[in-house]
């Protein structure tokens, strides 16, 4: 009994551990979100204010509905078009034998341990020759190369949990093999998909050096680039409105890890344990 | 269902192609800065197309200085037709010029009998002319000064302090007292975070020690006793005299700087012309007890004030040269220069404005800046400045941190240099 | 006859794929490669100069610090990673009312952007009004300029980037310790050993696979860093805690492109190197196929 109770001590202390671990520089950007000033602590007269979250929906010249807008379309197009490409080919694998498949599959996941700047300023030169700079494409098309090794490992290990004979029964039936996995295969793993789907989103929704290199101005700029280099007119940090930027920036994601948190941890997991 | 795949293909093909829609042939002009100083630029070009009907796009770039020159350094090294006009922050000019992608502005000049001497010369002669062809014009030029508060020099019986010496005792003392009810007040606050502006900052303090990064003939030295000794001055400001915030080589850029005196925090404060409105606005805690002066120099030192700013140049690969040069000439004209400086707060290129009587009355401490304007040191105007400013800042600020002594950072950054010099300089040729 | 077929089937459903990754990832990778043996900046001709920019980098100091920091740091990071993950997976992985509401939580610092997180962390960094200040100020010790110097700026970036993935550890060591069955602990239990005992006699040769694993990720992520610094400490002070991807990005913002890519291409070879010891050491196989 004795050791129960040591190990309830130290599974509570577990737990407050977690909470003010990952919440307090958390809380810390939601309280600086709502002042009027970033030093309120050591300059007494701050109030407490919505006017930053104001301002920035409002304000039009600080762009970051621009930039809200911008990732969202980046971010959604390069995860439908990389989750679809990469259910394609994890079907392929997971189905069909066909020579070289084991060294395509170890080559492609080998892509993504690749660092982003060995190839961020070939892909800059690339993009400026083709005019492609400060486009969406020129962000959608590497960010859907670049999540293509995790959609294809998730969605591998999705597929393969599916029995063989699904597939059989359909080709007996005269399905061709684009058939069986649209009709039959697929929508079993919807779910999969979907979280897989959700994983490629925050995974292009977060990503920074790209957007840096390939984007110019609120046209294009997505809200990581637009979060690090915003600046008032002589490069002082408005912390008040970076703050709201960001809180705003991380509901959607927030929901997303709490409402789907199994679906994510499930999506994570999957390639990495064979159960 | 067999056309699922050739969807996708479409699909891609459809954004990769939406847009390569045709623009008509009209001018671009490269631009960049705060929104609204962009805004401002759209009405001034709206103004232009009235008067001369010839159209121009405005190419919106990012605010980030490195970002705006690489934008623009991309399309020139291509040879693109695009931008015809843009600005250069005075820094770019000498890479720009090195790399011939300027048009030379003489033949226009003549052809339109436009008088240049109506700029000031030191700056067209230390950054325009790059060998002795005239390839840029001022359209807004930046110098460091120095800020400090009346009041206080007043009620501890300081003068306006000359030299360093003048300015370490002045602030050592009021420091002291002003301290017992402000524990955050400091002397003397500056640019010293690892950045562009460090080597501002050093510039001044080194010229005004009889130092600088280049010498009479054109050779870059760095390691020297002046600049040692300029070196040593500002690092003992932060730690030995400490009337400089220990953040200084980690946050100060221009707007903390700004924001600490701002906050009524700081006596002495090196900042450029733009904080001068800023302090001055009604809610300013320190609105009315301020004033400007040149930045302090040693005894038998010299003053100086970093030279900033930018210019504007004309795309050798332009196709449209004539139209452009009329936008150039709208641009530095004495009229729309007036404007600017009104509107935005620029301090015009043009020495004739200072004297104008609206300006004047408008903008009362025009008249110091003029005075300071006379003193300019310019960074070098080199094609790999920015390659050699990197490798300065770098060993300056270490110097600053109280990693690196100012001996050994000044020796390690002219051997650095060195072997910059030699490998973007020789193969140049 | 069939296996033809199935081989052009199976041909088609990777294609997309192929030509995605050859396009945007394999054909920089080999521009980067190409870049690197090429004088190649804005205001110069473009010149061939095979490994001269290779010979460049060896007398290069601060090319040499980058690397020592580029190791130096998830060295220390992934370590701590490690550690504080596998308490929060022990924690996570028991039966209790609020874990879900838990593991949720426990995703935040990971689910946000990067940035966001480098931003509040260079917050509660500063010097005059952060809240590490605030809190040193609350128990009377005077305030310290944390990114001022070598030590503390690494140290603030350590635990800026521990705060931001010891999640994502967290949820893969909780993988692994899911697919340890309940009744060998019974067993255990019976033999009359304490529950630390038994983590580490029982649990973690376990679950060492998915422990590698970790480390093989993180650690391959942590090599590459560059958000994180790009924001809190712009690599200073003095250049020291420059990463080599900050050192590639700053010459390619300085216009040489070719001693950019030679940058990168180390610090390509660098990575490719850890992960092969990795799989070599570790023996990871595949079992996914």
């Amino acid at each position: 009994m004795k050791e129960d109770t040591g190990k309830k001590i130290l599974f509570a202390l577990g737990v407050l551990f977690i909470l003010v671990f990952c919440l307090v520089p958390f809380i810390w950007m939601l309280i600086i979100s709502f002042n009027e000033r970033a030093d309120f602590i050591v300059n007494i007269g701050s109030q407490l204010t919505t006017k930053n979250y104001i301002d920035i929906l409002r304000l039009d010249n600080l762009h970051f509905l621009d930039y809200l807008r911008n990732s969202i379309i980046i971010a959604g197009a390069a995860a439908l078009l990389s989750g679809f490409i990469g259910a394609l080919a994890a079907y392929a694998v997971s189905r069909i034998s066909f020579p070289g498949k084991i060294l395509l599959v170890f080559a492609v996941l080998s892509m993504s341990m690749f660092p982003q700047i060995s190839i961020v300023g070939y892909l800059y030169k690339f993009m400026a020759a083709l005019g492609w700079i400060n486009t969406y494409q020129a962000l959608i098309l590497p960010y859907v190369s670049w999540s293509l090794p995790l959609a294809l490992w998730i969605m591998m290990s999705y597929f393969s949990q599916i029995p063989y004979e699904l597939d059989k029964a359909a080709q007996i039936d005269g399905a061709s093999k684009l058939q069986t996995l649209t009709k039959i295969i697929f929508p079993i793993t919807l779910p999969g998909f979907l979280s897989t789907i959700l994983l490629l989103l925050m995974f292009a929704f977060n990503e920074f050096l790209f957007a840096l290199m390939l984007t110019i101005d609120y046209r294009t700029r997505t809200v990581p680039v637009g979060i690090a280099l915003f600046q008032g007119l002589h490069g002082e940090l408005p912390w008040g409105y970076i703050m709201a930027a960001a809180v705003i920036s991380c509901i959607p994601v927030i929901a997303i890890a709490l409402v789907f948190q199994k679906h994510i941890i499930q999506g994570l997991t999957r390639g990495a344990v064979k159960q | 269902m067999k056309y699922y795949k050739l969807s996708i293909i479409l699909y891609i093909l459809c954004i990769l192609f939406s847009n390569c829609s045709q623009e008509p042939p009209t001018l671009t002009f490269a631009i960049g800065g705060a929104p609204s100083e962009v805004e401002y630029w759209e009405i001034l070009i709206k103004k232009f197309k009235e008067k001369s009907n010839i159209s121009v796009k405005i190419l919106r770039q990012p605010t980030d200085t490195d970002q705006r020159r690489q934008g623009l350094v991309i399309p020139l090294k291509a040879k693109k037709k695009d931008p015809d006009v843009f600005l250069m922050d005075v820094i770019w000019v000498g890479q720009f010029a090195a790399s011939d992608w300027l048009q030379p502005l003489a033949h226009y000049i003549n052809k339109d009998t436009l008088n240049v001497d109506v700029f000031f010369q030191s700056i067209i002669e230390q950054v325009d002319m790059y060998n002795k062809k005239l390839v840029a014009l001022p359209v807004y030029i930046d110098c460091g000064l120095l800020y400090y508060r009346k009041d206080l020099l007043e009620k501890y019986g300081c003068v306006i302090p000359e030299t360093w010496d003048d300015l370490i005792h002045c602030a050592q003392i009021i420091q002291k007292h002003e301290k017992k009810e402000n524990p955050q007040f400091r002397g003397f606050v500056w640019q010293g975070a690892q950045y562009e502006g460090l080597i501002c900052t050093f510039l001044e303090f080194a010229v005004s020690h009889r130092g600088g990064i280049v010498d009479k003939n054109g050779n870059i030295v760095i390691n020297c006793k002046e600049n040692i000794e300029a070196l040593e001055l500002m690092k003992n400001m932060i730690h030995s005299y400490k009337i400089s915030p220990p953040n200084t080589f980690t946050e100060m850029k221009e707007e903390e700087v700004r924001l600490f005196f701002d906050a009524g925090n700081a006596l002495f404060e090196r900042n450029w012309p733009y904080a001068w409105s800023l302090h001055e606005r009604e809610d300013s805690p320190v609105q009315g007890k301020i004033a400007i002066t040149l930045l302090p120099k040693t005894a038998d030192g010299k003053n100086a004030a970093a030279l900033g700013g930018w210019h504007i140049g004309i795309s050798k690969y332009s196709d449209n040269k004539d139209n452009a040069w009329e936008l150039v000439k709208f641009i530095i004209a004495y009229e729309t220069q007036k404007e600017l400086t009104l509107n935005l707060g620029w301090n015009p290129g043009r020495s004739d404005i200072y004297d104008d009587s609206e300006i004047k009355e408008n903008v009362p401490h025009i008249a110091v800046l003029k005075k300071a304007f006379e003193y300019t040191a310019a960074r070098p105007n080199l094609p790999y400045y920015t390659q050699l400013s990197e490798i300065l800042q770098r060993h300056i600020n270490a110097c600053l941190s109280g990693k690196l002594s100012a001996h050994k950072a000044l020796f390690q950054s002219q051997k650095e240099i060195e072997r910059i010099v030699d490998i973007y300089h020789v193969s140049n040729q | 006859m069939k296996v033809n077929r199935e081989f052009k089937e199976a041909l088609l459903f990777v294609a997309p794929l192929v030509i995605f990754i050859s396009f945007f990832i394999l054909l920089p990778i080999c521009g980067t490669f190409w870049t690197s043996l090429w004088q190649d900046v804005a205001f110069i001709s473009k010149k061939f100069i095979g490994l001269e920019n290779y010979v460049r980098l060896l007398s290069d100091r601060h090319f040499w610090q980058s690397t020592y920091f580029t190791l130096l740091f998830p060295l220390i990071s992934v370590s701590l990673e490690m550690f504080f993950g596998m308490i929060f997976a022990l924690v996570l992985n028991e039966t209790f009312r609020f874990r879900g509401i838990l593991r949720g939580i426990s995703l935040i610092p990971w689910a946000i952007p990067s940035i966001v997180g480098a931003r509040i962390w260079q917050l509660i960094y500063r010097y005059d009004y952060g809240l590490a200040n605030l809190f040193l100020k609350m128990f009377g010790i005077q305030s310290i300029n944390w990114l001022g110097s070598p030590v503390g700026a690494f140290s603030a970036l350590v635990l800026a980037d521990v705060w931001r993935t010891t999640p994502f550890v967290a949820i893969i060591l909780l993988a692994g310790l899911q697919t340890v069955p309940n009744d060998i602990y019974d067993q255990a239990q019976v033999d009359g050993s304490n529950f630390v005992q038994r983590f580490f006699k029982i649990t973690l040769p376990l679950i060492k696979p998915i422990v590698i694993i970790a480390l093989l990720f993180r650690t391959i992520d942590a090599i590459r860093v560059f958000d994180l610094i790009y924001v809190i400490t712009e690599g200073g002070p003095g250049g020291v805690t420059t990463s080599l991807s900050l050192y590639g990005y700053k010459f390619f913002l300085l216009g040489d492109f070719g001693y950019g890519s030679t940058v990168s291409v180390i610090l390509f070879l660098i990575s490719f190197i850890i992960a092969l010891t990795y799989i070599k050491v570790g023996r990871i196989r595949t079992s996914i196929l």
